[in-house]
Order: C-alpha cells, then sequence, then structure tokens
C-alpha cells in the first residue's frame, strides 16, 4: 500500500482517498468548443498534474500533485487552505 | 528437446510457413496505415483486404502483436448489453465469433460456457431483469434465473457469500463463451498477411501529418509514410495518438487489473460475475482459475500490477468459493483501458479527413474484435460511418447523445 504525507492528517495509505480528477477550472469563455466538448473531454495524456483528492474518513478536500505515468506523489495541500490562501 | 525438433536446426525448410511474413523495409506510401496490431487493428487490415479488396495496407505497432490489451484480457464473450445500439453491435460479433476459426483457419479455442452475472441485492436485479427484456427483444438468448439455477450450474458456490452478499439470482446468458485472445491476433494477422497486408512490430508511430484538415501520412523511427488514410486501434494510447492531430476525446487511462491461478482440476463450466464482489472468474481450458477484478481507483498509463488488486481479489472470490483458499496464483498483470463516461467505444470518423478512431474499448474490447474491425474496415473503405456504429462517433459527446452502457459492465467500475 502506497502511504502519502497530507497535511492535517498526517501519513495516510492512498486507498482512504477517492481522487477526483484533474482540476480543470471552468473557463470565462469556451474558446470555439461546444459546452458539451467542455463538459466530457480530457486530455488523457501522461504528465505531471495536479488532482483533486477526498478524504473519505475525514471528508476533506485536498489537492494533490501527482505524475500520471509515475504514480509519483510530490506534495498535497488542504482545499480549504489552498482557496482561502 | 526431441531430436524431430533438433533436425530443423540444420534445414533452411521450416515445415510449417511462418505466420506472416512482412519485408524488413517499409514502403513510402500505404492506403491505409493501422496503428496498433492488437486485434482490432489486426481484424480491421483482414476485413479490408477481404471484403474491400484494398490490401496496400501496413499495421504497425510499438511493440509485438497482441501484446496489448489483446493479451491482458480475461477473454469473455457476451452480448448481454444494455442498449439497443450495444446489443445490435456485441451480438454480430458473437456471431463473427462462432465461426472464426475456420474463417481463419486457426483454431481459437472458441468455448461456449454460459455466463451468470450475479444480482446480490433488488437493484442488481431490477437492472437484470431490464437487461434480459433488452435482450430477448433483439432475439438475444438472455433470462433472469433464481438462486437454485445458479447451484445446479455450480454447485461449488456459497450463494450467502460469507453472510454478506446474499445471491438472489443472476441475468444467465447462455451464448457467453471463452476463446484464446492471442489465437484471435495471430489469426488476423496470419490471414492480413496471405493478403499481401504488411505488420511492422517495432514501429512506433510518433506523430501524424495533418495537410489542410486531412492526414498525409505518418512519422516513425524508420521513417517517414505517406498515407491515404490512417486507423488509430490503441488501447491505452488513445489520447496520446489524438493529441497527434489536435483531437480531444473524453477517454481517460486507468489500469485494469488480471490474475491466474495454477492449473487445477476442471471444475467450473460456467463464468461467474459479481458486480458487488468485483470480480469475473472462468476456468480456462488448461485448468487456470482466470480472474478480473473492477479498475484501479485512479489515472495512471502504467502496467504494474499490485499486490493490493490480487489480495482485495483473493478476499471477494473466497466469500463466494471458500475452497480455493489453497490454490495458489501464478501470474498477474495488468492493461491499460480506455475509458469513456458512457461505457461505449468511440468509433469512426474524426473532424480530420481520412483520420478513423477505433477506441474507447475500456475493459469491454476483446469481446468486439470480429465485428469492430468489420465495421472499421467498411467505414475506412466507404470514407463514412458503417451504420452499425454511427451511435458511437466521437461527435456523440459534444452533442450530449451519450449511449449510457455502464449498466451492462461487467463489474462496478
Amino acid at each position: 500500500m502506497k502511504y502519502i504525507d497530507f497535511p492535517t492528517l498526517g501519513r495516510r495509505p492512498s486507498s482512504e482517498f477517492v481522487v477526483g480528477g484533474i482540476i480543470d477550472p471552468e473557463p470565462a469563455e469556451l474558446d470555439g468548443i461546444s459546452p458539451g466538448e467542455w463538459v466530457f473531454n480530457r486530455d488523457s495524456i501522461p504528465m505531471r498534474r495536479t488532482e483533486w483528492w477526498y478524504h473519505t474518513p475525514t471528508q476533506l478536500w485536498f489537492l494533490v500533485e501527482r505524475h500520471t505515468a509515475t504514480d509519483e506523489v510530490f506534495g498535497a495541500t488542504l482545499a480549504g487552505a489552498a482557496i482561502d490562501g | 528437446m526431441s531430436i524431430r525438433l533438433l533436425k530443423y536446426a540444420f534445414i533452411e525448410d521450416w515445415a510449417e510457413p511462418r505466420f506472416f511474413n512482412t519485408p524488413d523495409e517499409l514502403r513510402d506510401s500505404y492506403d491505409v496505415v493501422i496503428i496498433g496490431a492488437g486485434g482490432h487493428g489486426l481484424a480491421t487490415a483482414y476485413y479490408l483486404a477481404r471484403e474491400h479488396g484494398i490490401t496496400n495496407v501496413a499495421v504497425l505497432d510499438q511493440s509485438y502483436i497482441g501484446g496489448g490489451n489483446t493479451g491482458r484480457n480475461t477473454t469473455i464473450i457476451r452480448s448481454n448489453y444494455l442498449t439497443e445500439e450495444g446489443v445490435k453491435f456485441y451480438d454480430q460479433s458473437v456471431e463473427l465469433f462462432k465461426s472464426l476459426s475456420e474463417e481463419l483457419d486457426l483454431n481459437i479455442f472458441y468455448s461456449e460456457r454460459g455466463h451468470f452475472t450475479l444480482a446480490h441485492s433488488d437493484a442488481t436485479l431490477r437492472t437484470a431483469r431490464w437487461r434480459a427484456e433488452v435482450n430477448k427483444h433483439y432475439g438475444v438468448d438472455s433470462e433472469v434465473v433464481g438462486p437454485d439455477d445458479i447451484l445446479k450450474a455450480c454447485p461449488q458456490i456459497q450463494l450467502d457469500c460469507g453472510g454478506n452478499h446474499e445471491i438472489l439470482g443472476a441475468l444467465y446468458h447462455a451464448p457467453g463463451a471463452v476463446a484464446r485472445h492471442d489465437a484471435v491476433a495471430w489469426g488476423y494477422a496470419k490471414r492480413a498477411s496471405e493478403a499481401g497486408i504488411e505488420i511492422h512490430q517495432h514501429t512506433e508511430v510518433t506523430g501524424i501529418d495533418v495537410a489542410g484538415g486531412r492526414v498525409v501520412g505518418v512519422t516513425t523511427p524508420r521513417g517517414k509514410i505517406q498515407a491515404g488514410a490512417v486507423v488509430s486501434a490503441v488501447a491505452g494510447f488513445t489520447p496520446t495518438v489524438l493529441s497527434m492531430v489536435g483531437l480531444s476525446s473524453p477517454i481517460e487511462i486507468f489500469p485494469l487489473q488480471a490474475c491466474v491461478t495454477e492449473p487445477i482440476k476442471p471444475w467450473l463450466d460456467t463464468i461467474i460475475v459479481s458486480g458487488s464482489l468485483h470480480l469475473y472468474v472462468s476456468q480456462s481450458s488448461r485448468g487456470e482459475m482466470v480472474m478480473g477484478a473492477s479498475l484501479d481507483p485512479m489515472e495512471l498509463h502504467s502496467r504494474r500490477s499490485t499486490f493490493e488488486f490480487v489480495s482485495n481479489l483473493a478476499d471477494q472470490l473466497l466469500d463466494m468459493f471458500p475452497f480455493l483458499s489453497q490454490v495458489n496464483v501464478n501470474r498477474q498483470w495488468a492493461g491499460m483501458a480506455d475509458m469513456t463516461p458512457d461505457f461505449a467505444p468511440v468509433m469512426g470518423t474524426t473532424p480530420v479527413g481520412g483520420f478513423y478512431v477505433d477506441a474507447g474499448w475500456g475493459t469491454w474490447g476483446f469481446k468486439a474484435t470480429p465485428i469492430s474491425g468489420k465495421t472499421m474496415a467498411a467505414t475506412v473503405a466507404n470514407a463514412r460511418d458503417d451504420e452499425l456504429i454511427t451511435d458511437f462517433n466521437l461527435s456523440r459527446f459534444g452533442d450530449y447523445e451519450l449511449v449510457g452502457e455502464k449498466g451492462a459492465a461487467a463489474v462496478g467500475h
């Protein structure tokens, strides 16, 4: 089992989390694409990216930076803290 | 080693001809370039030659034939789907599979076993009834059966599943079958090669050239090739190939794992699938238990397999078949699955002229190998979607015309 260091929680197994996918902010304007394309399309190519991770036992959301080819995790921040600044 | 085998080391003429003979050099130009020499790509090549007379075709693969998801699935073939589009499509695939050994002149060990999708809850039973009615309407043999029928077909099953997931009934699909997946790829490769199609292994496509909204060729480490049409049949790498022509798709890559045990005496005739226990199991003709589970929980472009998978699977399996506790796992592996939001494939034409996709095969691609080859070949030959696959076009997401096949997935992914 993979263990990851989380702020507030400490070291937790990855099985306690549900991954919500890549952070994909709503664009101000849909640049030549239909709403359906923005809703569904993903650029699922191997890359280092920031994802939503939900910790089921505590119901906390985190932002986790991970590489989707190697599964290496580079760090996690509490979503509330990141948004409140 | 047998003396008979040794003598072939010293003579030039091997008794059996090789399955396919491909020249060392690539041609400068092909009518059609197919990326991916798995079952789907090779079947497309075969039907292009057989049904449309197009033989100036190259099938390119970054590795060896059938080394991707064609050789990594659990070989189950069935057509008990949930939507009209799905049932019609997969039913034709099952029909093609039945005569495939004769057609390819190679025994693919097609074996009809009967397929039980177990229901452990009222909700699952309801979906099973729905699927049975849809199937019957389109002439597919499917019915809801009770626990007694399951016990009759598989006396070893524990109907209470350890007390937590009592089996209430099942969707029984008599034509459910298994086949040797490698043989399917090899058979298509052999027949396509006989028709003059070239199969180039270890030839990775690193770029696709587009001019004026049309594909004109592909780039490989062995040089550039001109192509009139390009077909992408690369399960697990579809988003990467689509990005070469500037297309986006909803396809996300998740690993799907499977394993086999050591061979044991034949005891399981049927295919047993449980959505609630995230498990499907059948016994191969060699006696190995072939087992798979649900997708790994997060996007990952990797074929590593994990201990968590095999320990979770064993935990669920032993609820149903406790006597397997002494059986060892021999091998485990993973494949990269193209997952779509509606659990239906993405097939056919794209906004780029001459560029066709056969993708989004997630966890349900092997059973569709013959029919996807046939319909993709017709699509490429006529430069428009075959009528069986129009609903699977990439444009359905932008148009909000999803197919909604999730209820028929083997296990809750």
